[in-house]
């Protein structure tokens, strides 16, 4: 399932500046695989060692805050990925 | 003290709108605003709020002004170069309008001092360039009650939430801890100069909008702007029961500084400063594999002798590279990109890996003066 993944500003520089890139998974978890599969090195960023969120990360689905990786993810559904940002 | 015929001229516009009028303009002269921070975001804001008569301006700055800054902080001038931010923009602001009251704190604001500072204002909006200090001012604005309109920038991109006690989440609902380092700050990712002025004209707009008792504020939501794309997203935040400083049983009573997360890169990666970095260097013991994870252009305009390029977003697939006689030490520009790269290592099996600490923004401070360390 082919699912549309909202990419934050500090993370763009893994896909090559796109702010939207399509992802295949039925769960978060899945969703950061296909990510990973195709911009080596993001995953890291958003989750850490022990595949917890990391605590700067908020996940949304069809902006619906999703708090684990286990949450599902339907075909054409926009999966937004929020960074906190610390710039003033 | 009631509008003055001169004030009843200048504010005619807001005057007019039923939703203010003179009671409302009243509220706003009534209601101190302390804006923390100076630069992009609190120049605009401050602007606004000083031109629609809040009574009470207060600006938190130690910084000077910068040529750097005048890209986007429009408060500052060229002439102004060298001087306390927060001097030039009482003068400017009083230049504006002279029947506000421009109060200055040129201090940081820490623990032991943030209560204080807050305490004498009703609305506090928060336009700082650190992750610490934006909790800092969340936690106080939570234990003392007072609304906070915060907003962040990153690029082409920003982020504004107003929290109000009692009627929504605050920041640490929506980012429950602190993870400084993890995201880069304007000065190393970058800003593009009017997108401060975007967000920090709706932080304004969210105090006026709380001073004056109107409209909506923007609690429970996270709106986020895109100005690549011109595009307004907003998106729920519910209060956290088990919020660290709002929550049901909150652990924090007492404002308290906050330094960098111990997570495992932090409490095992070997932190070299830039003097201890030049004298392993000259040493004569094993060779340093020294790795600089910037971006190629970044190394391209000058890199230290002897160091190989793999940008941080290469890393993972490249950690082989990384390999050599000794275990590698990670360059970047200010020592936040070499922090990730080190936690990249040990997931990677790499037993101590290393950082310059600082990066090279340091050793060009402390141990060569004439290395261009590029803008990334």
């Amino acid at each position: 399932m082919s699912c549309t993944v909202h990419i934050p500003s500090p993370l763009r520089s893994y896909t090559a500046g796109a702010h939207r890139v399509p992802a295949d998974g039925a769960t978060l978890e899945e969703v950061l695989a296909s990510l990973e599969g195709r911009f080596t090195g993001i995953r890291f960023r958003i989750v850490d060692e022990q595949s917890h969120i990391r605590p700067h990360i908020r996940f949304y689905v069809n902006a619906r805050e999703a708090q684990e990786l286990c949450a599902p993810v339907g075909a054409g559904d926009a999966v937004h990925v929020i960074c906190a940002l610390t710039g003033g | 003290m009631a509008l003055s015929a001169n004030e009843r001229a200048r504010y005619r516009r807001h005057l007019s709108l039923p939703e203010i009028g003179p009671a409302g303009q009243q509220r706003l002269k009534n209601t101190r605003v302390l804006v923390v921070g100076t630069g992009g975001l609190g120049c605009p804001a401050a602007l606004y709020l000083a031109a629609a008569g809040i009574g009470t301006l207060g600006l938190v700055d130690f910084d000077r002004v910068e040529l750097s800054n005048l890209q986007r902080q429009v408060l500052f001038g060229t002439e102004d170069l060298g001087q306390l931010k927060v001097e030039v923009a009482r003068e400017r602001l009083l230049a504006l309008n002279p029947d506000i009251e421009v109060l200055v704190h040129a201090l940081t604001l820490r623990a032991d001092n943030v209560c204080e500072v807050i305490e004498d204002y009703d609305i506090v909006l928060d336009g700082s360039d650190r992750l610490s200090t934006r909790y800092l001012i969340n936690d106080a604005c939570v234990l003392l009650g007072r609304p906070l309109v915060t907003a962040a920038i990153h690029r082409f991109e920003g982020q504004a939430m107003t929290y109000i006690p009692g009627l929504g989440p605050c920041y640490r609902c929506l980012f429950p801890q602190i993870e400084e380092g993890a995201v880069a700050s304007c000065a190393e990712a970058g800003v593009l100069g009017v997108l401060p002025g975007v967000l920090g004209t709706l932080q304004a707009n969210e105090a006026i909008k709380i001073a004056a008792g109107i409209g909506a504020p923007l609690v429970g939501r996270l709106l986020s702007y895109d100005a690549l794309e011109l595009r307004f997203t907003e998106l729920p935040i519910s209060r956290r029961d088990d919020c660290l400083v709002c929550g049901e049983h909150p652990d924090i009573t007492a404002p308290r500084d906050i330094g960098p997360v111990c997570d495992s890169a932090t409490l095992t990666a070997r932190r070299l400063s830039a003097i201890g970095l030049r004298d392993l260097l000259a040493s004569a013991g094993p060779p340093l594999v020294l790795i600089d994870v910037r971006e190629p252009r970044e190394f391209a305009a000058e890199h230290l002798q002897g160091a190989r390029n793999i940008p941080l977003r290469e890393l993972e697939s490249r950690l082989a590279e990384c390999a050599g006689h000794g275990d590698p030490v990670f360059l970047c520009r200010s020592g936040r990109r070499s922090l990730l790269a080190c936690a990249i290592a040990l997931r990677g099996g790499i037993a101590a890996p290393g950082h310059l600490e600082g990066g090279l923004l340091a050793w060009a401070a402390e141990v060569d003066a004439d290395f261009e360390v590029a803008s990334d």
